[in-house]
């Protein structure tokens, strides 16, 4: 018998199955009535309260001072080198624009990962939004690099309302054919030397959660 | 840490323990167990124990239908381009991933903290290999350079203070390392970063694996699990059979549960949901993906009905938190990688009587850790069965217990069921202890006796209360 | 028809806590409860069964079956952790078809803890006790989670006229007892009540008062060997106090 074999037989020994023994339903008392959304904009203040708990840096941003916004912050983390998804939504926002008129050195996010690594900024997309627990959601797709949240030092989201979901249940539901997709909830941190909360260890040492309005 | 134990000495370990280790613990799970009061107290207490029966009735439909969905697992990961793997035991499992390793070339290997690898030593088996593996959770990689196994499962550097991992680091890693944890972590972030860009394989566990899509939910907080499943070309899982769970509403409840029991966070920072490899270029992540099942034990514990629901266990780390035995002796004393009730519970199981009889002794059968459980693990009932495994023997194991005291037992409890001879014998007590008293109490008892007067006196035998009742009685009646 | 007590004395009971037990049945008696004292009573079996000789355990089971099952009216014990035991652990001792399966079914719901029996039998909070002391409460492990009386000691004991009841700080920690663990570790025992010992001493109070003689011996003890002048006492001995 092969361990494969073996496994599955020392499991259904043990619980006394068969292979087509039937598979109980799961009880209802093992499911758990998703949270009810507040309206909109009340959602949005509780993300945003809960990212700002949490080391995250959060703000609403109009249209016409997206620029004055991104000047501001590639200011204060010294942006030097920036990468952002290829999505259509930051296209229209024109942030990869603004960047280089500021001066920054943009880089492909299909550029390898030590040049990814060399970057300051990463900015992304936000797929779906958790209020209660102030956590995003981002895809890996083809135009969603994974790297572009994960090796630079500064991590830009730009969120709308259209991301939020009250629970985890809906954005499972749309997404479970994807192969990756990552929550993210504040910027990285450990409590491993002495229970001190240091924030910024492999990941993102900073976090930016905008809504643009 | 690398070496499985063959014996177990929990009273010898504990006469080692440092006599900082049980101030920094407490240090430590007193701030947990804080932190996690505050966000239960937000999801509010009708809701989280909801939550918790749902946790468990998840865990055990997950448990006892285990080959169901091991099946569908091991089918979407196939489907999703992933390669599954099956490992009877911790030979096996190191095989695999050796094997793998070789077969690729690999020189350098990155790993995310993982109780299942520290369970089967599979970094002295890579390294023997001369790969060179390195642990990337800070705890882990504090641990790692000083040579030792983790103290608690969510923190596993917690009995290192400060200024004993700066002294570490500049030991071992040849830097000027002061005892601050902001430059600590940082001197760590750059040494490590450059590991990450580099190694060829990523090794990883699962807190979960979700069967109706076979999916890995990974949850971290510094990110290190992100690089070590997005940048080396090669990602191996190596995860317990007993991680898979149903679906999705399941991880629903589980992450509701895991995050707030374990630190006390709504959300750990970073939660990967990993299902085979990479499917374009441009999304980036491993091209080849291995998912090595691991038994190591644990069909063998699901055999008994009680025993079996150690297997629950989502490995939040509250048990330690709220044990006043773990709090007392940290980690190391439970000799293996698992500790607190959940080590004196999984390690007995998975190491046999033979050699780890003492540890479901090590519980004052408080129930702290069941009152805390997220998934409600009833953990002293199935103490009080591995005791009776370790001194009776089951159908799982024979008893570990010498015959002597089997036999001293029988006579003891013959002394229980004649009720003129117990009568007889709190009499006597009262004479024969009369050389040791010293007003009304025993200071200090011969052997085995002395076990309970080295801590405390022993108030004296005084049974007189039969006496006083039947004469009352009398009295009345006349 | 009065309510009659069946008291269930329990070992460590009988032989340190002689007096514990003589105001047990003073309480009773001036609640108008007719006190009785089967004979032939041993142990319940709990520290056979806790050490893992399950076996050893059924013959003290036994012979408590076999007393108490003879008994009418209420079976009351000063020690949450021996009700705890036969509650819930001897059905498992006795399962379906065994000879003593009807007895435990008959036996197990009129057996309570002390405090049980006052509160939720006998529906009484006040019971005439006067104390006027500044007292601390220690929450024994298997009353407090085995029997889930988390609230109810207290409540008897604020309800006591002239008592202070002060909050003792881990109340609900264990204090190292727990049977043969005290001489199986008895260094990690020791440490635990140690603990225990320093949170009592930095409430200010005069008395340190539990429910189960287990923690009591503990806790006893461990003040007496550091010449502490704060005095040990079961709940019940307070309630009678006047």
């Amino acid at each position: 018998m092969n361990a494969r074999e073996q496994i599955l037989a020392d499991v259904q020994n043990a619980l006394h199955r068969t292979s087509d023994a039937p598979v109980a339903a799961i009880s209802a008392s093992a499911r758990i009535a998703p949270r009810t959304p507040d309206d909109a904009n009340a959602e949005m203040n509780m993300l945003f309260e809960e990212i700002g708990k949490l080391g995250g840096a959060t703000g609403r941003v109009k249209k016409n001072e997206i620029k004055a916004a991104l000047e501001k912050l590639v200011k204060e983390q010294e942006v030097k080198k920036a990468t952002l998804w290829n999505t259509g939504e930051l296209e229209e926002l024109g942030i990869a624009q603004i960047l280089t008129e500021l001066g920054v050195q943009l880089v492909s996010p299909l550029a390898d990962k030590r040049a990814m690594a060399e970057c300051d900024l990463g900015v992304t997309g936000v797929d779906y939004a958790f209020p209660e627990t102030g956590t995003l959601m981002l895809r890996a797709l083809p135009d969603k690099p994974r790297a572009v949240s994960l090796l630079p030092r500064v991590h830009l989201a730009i969120v709308s309302p259209s991301a939020l979901r009250a629970d985890l249940g809906p954005a499972f539901a749309e997404v479970r054919g994807d192969n990756y997709w990552i929550f993210i909830t504040g910027p990285s941190r450990t409590a491993d030397i002495e229970l001190t909360v240091t924030i910024g260890v492999h990941g993102a040492k900073a976090l930016y959660v905008w809504q643009v309005i | 840490m690398s070496q499985i134990p063959t014996h177990i000495n929990f009273r010898t370990n504990v006469k080692n323990v440092p006599p900082h280790m049980p101030v920094s613990v407490r240090k430590a799970t007193s701030k947990f167990l804080g932190t996690r009061q505050a966000v239960v107290d937000v999801v509010g207490d009708e809701r989280w124990q909801a939550l918790r029966q749902a946790g468990h009735e998840i865990r055990l439909h997950s448990l006892t239908h285990m080959d169901h969905y091991l099946t569908r697992l091991e089918e979407k990961v196939r489907a999703a381009g992933g390669i599954v793997h099956w490992a009877r035991d911790a030979a096996e499992a190191k095989q695999i991933v050796l094997e793998l390793a070789k077969e690729r070339g690999v020189k350098r290997a990155v790993k995310v903290k993982s109780m299942a690898t520290e369970e089967i030593g599979l970094n002295h088996a890579l390294q023997e290999n001369g790969i060179s593996v390195l642990e990337t959770d800070l705890g882990e990689f504090i641990i790692q350079l000083a040579g030792v196994g983790p103290s608690h499962i969510i923190v596993p550097a917690v009995h290192l203070t400060k200024e004993g991992i700066a002294e570490l680091f500049t030991q071992k890693l040849g830097v000027d390392a002061p005892p601050d944890p902001l430059k600590l972590c940082a001197i760590a972030r750059t040494r490590l970063r450059e590991e990450f860009l580099s190694a060829d394989l990523g090794i990883s566990g699962a807190n979960f694996m979700v069967a109706e899509t076979g999916t890995l939910v990974i949850v971290t907080n510094e990110g290190n699990g992100r690089m070590c499943t997005t940048l080396p070309p090669l990602h191996i899982a190596v995860v317990g059979i007993d991680k898979v769970v149903p679906d999705w509403e399941s991880v629903n409840v589980l992450l509701k549960l895991l995050p707030r029991s374990a630190t006390g966070q709504k959300m750990s920072a970073y939660t990967s949901f990993i299902t085979g490899p990479r499917r374009s270029n441009e999304e980036g992540g491993p091209k080849e993906f291995h998912l090595v099942l691991l038994d190591n034990g644990r069909t063998r514990i699901m055999k008994d009905e009680v025993t079996r629901e150690t297997l629950l266990c989502i490995r939040c780390g509250v048990c330690l938190n709220v044990c006043p035995v773990y709090n007392n002796v940290g980690g190391h004393a439970y000799g293996f990688a698992y500790s607190g009730p959940i080590g004196a519970m999984l390690s007995t199981q998975l190491l046999g009587m033979k050699t780890a009889a003492d540890l479901p002794f090590a519980s004052s059968l408080c129930g702290a850790c069941a009152e805390f459980c997220p998934v409600k693990i009833p953990i002293p009932e199935i103490l009080l069965r591995l005791r009776h495994r370790a001194v009776e023997g089951d159908q799982i194991e024979r008893a570990a217990a010498p015959a002597v005291i089997q036999a001293g037992v029988k006579l003891g409890t013959l002394s229980f069921s004649l009720p003129w001879l117990y009568e007889f014998g709190t009499q006597m007590l009262k004479y024969i202890q009369a050389p040791l008293r010293k007003n009304g109490w025993l200071p200090n008892l011969p052997p085995p006796a002395n076990r309970w007067t080295m801590a405390r006196p022993l108030p004296a035998f005084g049974a007189d209360f039969r006496a006083w009742f039947r004469k009352r009685k009398n009295e009345r009646q006349r | 028809m009065t309510t009659k007590a069946q008291l269930f004395i329990t070992c460590l009971g009988e032989n340190f806590f002689s007096d514990t037990l003589k105001d047990m049945v003073r309480v009773l008696e001036r609640l108008g409860v007719q006190c009785e004292m089967p004979e032939g009573q041993t142990c319940c079996g709990q520290p056979f069964f806790n050490s893992g000789f399950q076996s050893g355990a059924l013959a003290p089971a036994r012979q408590f079956i076999k007393v108490f099952g003879k008994t009418d009216g209420y079976i009351v014990a000063p020690s949450g952790s021996c009700v705890d035991f036969v509650r819930h652990h001897y059905r498992e001792l006795f399962p379906e078809g065994t000879p003593e399966h009807a007895r435990v079914k008959e036996l197990v719901p009129r057996t309570f803890e002390f405090c049980e029996f006052l509160l939720n039998v006998l529906k009484m909070t006040d019971v005439g006790a006067v104390f006027p002391h500044k007292v601390t409460y220690h929450a024994s492990c298997h009353l407090l989670r085995g029997l889930g009386l988390r609230e109810e000691p207290k409540k008897l004991l604020r309800a006591v006229k002239g008592l202070e009841l002060v909050p003792l700080n881990e109340e609900e920690t264990c204090c190292g007892f727990g049977g043969v663990f005290s001489v199986v570790y008895p260094e990690v025992s020791k440490t635990m009540m140690e603990t225990k010992l320093d949170n009592i001493q930095a409430s200010g109070a005069e008395y340190i008062i539990a429910g189960d003689p287990g923690c009591l011996m503990n806790i006893a003890g461990g003040l007496r060997k550091v010449g502490s002048p704060i005095r040990a006492l079961h709940l019940i001995s307070v309630l009678a106090a006047q």
